[in-house]
């Protein structure tokens, strides 16, 4: 049995049948890793996370989440049932929500709320705008959230696609250090997909380039 | 001039509604202590259960229809997203009319069921529908659309990262329904939500039919069976309070930015298909409102119509479909060219005030007819006595007041057309105009209205289709002896002819389905073009 947190094999998928968007991959992430998939827009690396997510089912292939098949092209776990992280570069927060009822919204445990969520504000330095919504705070600080709502249900492993590229560079900068660290602090698995080559150093220790759906 | 016509046209479109809120300034007779000892309260439980009932129904009908077609794909999917609107082409009073005729215990409805299972003539199968919950589903079923269009725009708006997100939070597909998605799409359904509950506290026909006690069966028993015309006013005031409130929070809930999305990229997907039993949930989902709210109607309508041959065609039809037709139509188009000089005056001379007024032109909408013609009768009386009778001239009992009703009414449909007309053309065509020298005069006739042309066909046709249906205040200020169809149907139903009631009924609905062939075609291009990636 392998040890991998995350082990994708021979996952093939495409939207339509003249063209596929991902051919015959296969991925191995050990516990506390972190790799980034570098690519040009359109490879494919946003569909591998939402097949990884369970999002969409795949054509061909498996993939298996802490040793656990959950999907195959007859079989999907539904993606509330994987226990696995997502940030996109369009935050997704819930704009009827404030900032700590965000963060709070998928821990399972009544009782752990109130610690997990001020832990991770405080992780994140973003205390302050707890009671705000999210059309009230910059689009850092609302990156910050996001990072910090996917973290709090502790995924088995967390995937970041193009989660900065909306920013400036002086705040990228900023956030590659802080999150790195809280990650590190974490020892969380981290999955990075980024056309930022610079972006994929400065988070991940693994960098696996990808075009027309393939790993190079 | 071009400044001083809004305000001129406000004065005399807020007159009637004027005239009836002074009435709660004035004597109040003996008549209150009977209203209050026997009926008062009877109208405000019964118009609160309704409202209550109407409300619940309607938030779930259109809420879940707009989720399943914005969100799945199945078997009729595409049909249903336009055909979903339908019901709204039959007016209330006309779906309790068939109502009544399927499922009284002689209606058609029970002798299919007592002639298929060969039962007893005395056994009946459907319950009685003459009651508070007949009308609950009449009106759910005729004015759910109106929350269906706004939380199907909303739904199909919302962010599909953003539901992936509950998703992948632990959140099942019903539950990003209703912890996300729908408290997403309140203020809009709730905007909807009000415009609903207006139609039915403003209703007439329907709840006459029944025989329900509310604020509007009251008013016309006040006046009518207490000839309290003044007592009447004042209870028309009291229900205009209410409908004012609702109006408010309609128009206040279109600004609520608190719940819309932060994300600016709208990201939509290819919709998830439908298979097996949860492609047959979502079709009888859909299925459902447009058979009870459309097709049922349709199909007893027309079954009655045939049933009379061709003897509805006659002299009474067709004078009577005149009369509507040349009513609409002059309302129709004293609609469009108002609206059109309003807007040509608001962006002749721009100026805020006018602006803020021009609004205000757009309140007769939201008043029921029923209050509406009570203050035209006030008006047109004050007017006689004033001055008009000293040049013989009476208009209390004229066309004049039932078509300024049906403009006061109307107008906000003429405007809207035009005015999203207007939007879409350029000011620097009128720069140009002006440095070629026109007039303002010239600008218009010349540039504006050639490009005018589909906008102001539009308002006049939605004006028609809105004063053929209009009932409470066509029977209060029609001339004596002078029909329309709306009012045919009304009394053929009212001395239970129902096979003659069908003719008129039928037209109206055809009318009716104008504004909804618009509305279909703008619902089939409203969807985003799907991207992946």
């Amino acid at each position: 049995m392998s040890n991998f947190i995350l082990e994708i094999k021979g996952i093939s998928h495409s939207y339509n049948e003249d063209d596929l968007s991902l051919d015959n991959i296969d991925l191995g992430i050990l516990s506390g890793e972190k790799v980034a998939i570098l690519g040009p827009s359109g490879c494919g690396k946003s569909t591998l996370l939402r097949l990884i997510a369970g999002l969409e089912k795949p054509k061909e292939g498996l993939i298996k989440i802490n040793g656990l098949e959950v999907s195959n092209k007859d079989f999907l776990t539904p993606p509330e049932k994987r226990n696995v992280g997502l940030v996109v570069q369009e935050k997704a927060l819930f704009p009827h929500l404030k900032v700590k009822e965000n963060i709070s919204f998928g821990i399972r445990k009544k009782s752990e709320k109130d610690t997990i969520v001020s832990d991770l504000l405080d992780l994140f330095k973003i205390t302050s705008l707890e009671n705000k919504y999210p059309h009230e705070i910059s689009g850092g600080e609302q990156q910050r959230v996001a990072l910090a709502r996917s973290l709090a249900p502790n995924p088995e492993v967390l995937m970041l696609d193009e989660p900065f590229s909306a920013l400036d560079k002086d705040l990228k900068e900023t956030l590659y250090k802080e999150v790195s660290e809280v990650f590190l602090e974490r020892g969380s698995t981290i999955l990075l997909v980024t056309h930022d080559s610079n972006e994929a150093e400065i988070m991940t220790n693994k960098q696996i380039r990808m075009e027309h759906g393939q790993f190079l | 001039m071009w400044r001083l016509l809004p305000f001129a046209v406000l004065i005399v479109f807020t007159a009637p509604i004027l005239i009836v809120l002074s009435s709660l300034l004035g004597d109040y007779s003996e008549n209150w202590i009977h209203l209050y000892e026997y009926v008062l309260s009877d109208y405000l439980t019964t118009s609160m259960l309704l409202v209550l009932g109407v409300s619940f129904l309607v938030t779930i009908l259109g809420t879940a229809t707009a989720w399943i077609v914005s969100n799945y794909n199945f078997i009729g999917k595409n049909t249903f997203e336009w055909a979903l609107i339908l019901p709204l082409s039959i007016p209330p009073y006309i779906l309790a009319y068939t109502f009544t005729g399927l499922f009284d215990p002689f209606g058609d409805a029970n002798n299919l069921i007592r002639t298929l299972f060969n039962l007893q003539e005395n056994s009946v199968f459907f319950p009685n529908v003459r009651n508070i919950y007949g009308a609950i589903i009449v009106f759910s079923f005729t004015l759910y659309p109106y929350v269906y269009l706004v939380s199907r725009t909303s739904f199909i708006n919302q962010s599909t990262a953003m539901k992936d997100a509950g998703r992948i939070l632990g959140l099942n597909e019903f539950q990003v329904f209703y912890k996300l998605a729908l408290p997403l799409i309140r203020p809009a359904a709730i905007g909807g939500l009000m415009l609903v509950i207006m139609e039915t506290l403003s209703d007439f026909g329907a709840v006459d039919h029944f025989a329900i006690q509310t604020f509007t069966t009251g008013i016309f028993r006040t006046w009518y069976g207490l000839y309290d015309f003044q007592t009447a006013m004042q209870l028309a005031s009291l229900l205009l309070l209410t409908v004012g409130i609702f109006y408010i929070v309609e128009r206040r809930s279109r600004g609520g930015k608190i719940y819309t999305s932060s994300n600016s990229t709208f990201s939509p997907i290819p919709e998830k298909r439908l298979t097996g039993w949860k492609a047959l949930i979502a079709f009888i989902i859909c299925f459902v409102p447009i058979f009870i709210g459309f097709i049922l109607p349709i199909i007893e309508l027309c079954i009655w119509t045939f049933e009379v041959n061709l003897e509805f065609f006659n002299y009474k039809f067709l004078i009577n479909s005149m009369n509507t037709f040349a009513l609409s139509i002059t309302a129709g188009v004293i609609c469009a060219a108002l609206a059109l000089l309003i807007n040509f005056s608001i962006r002749f001379k721009p100026s805020f005030l006018i602006k803020k007024f021009s609004t205000l032109l757009s309140i007769g909408y939201a008043v029921p007819g029923l209050i509406l013609a009570v203050g035209m009768v006030q008006l047109l009386v004050y007017l006689d006595s004033l001055v008009l009778s000293k040049f013989n001239l009476i208009l209390t009992g004229s066309l004049f007041g039932l078509l300024l009703a049906y403009i006061i009414k109307t107008f906000a449909l003429a405007n809207s057309s035009i005015e999203s007309a207007y939007e879409r053309i350029s000011h620097s065509l009128d720069d140009s105009s002006k440095l070629l020298g026109s007039t303002s005069w010239n600008m218009l006739s010349r540039v504006h209205i050639p490009l005018l042309k589909t906008g102001i066909l539009t308002s006049v046709l939605l004006v028609m289709s809105d004063v053929v249906k209009e009932l409470p205040a066509t029977l209060i200020l029609r001339p004596f002896n002078f029909e329309t169809l709306a009012v045919s149907t009304y009394i053929y139903a009212s001395e239970e002819r129902m096979l003659q009631a069908a003719a008129p009924a039928v037209v109206i609905v055809l009318v009716g389905l104008i504004p909804i062939i618009f509305l279909s075609k703008m619902i089939r291009s409203s969807r985003p073009a799907g991207t992946d990636e």
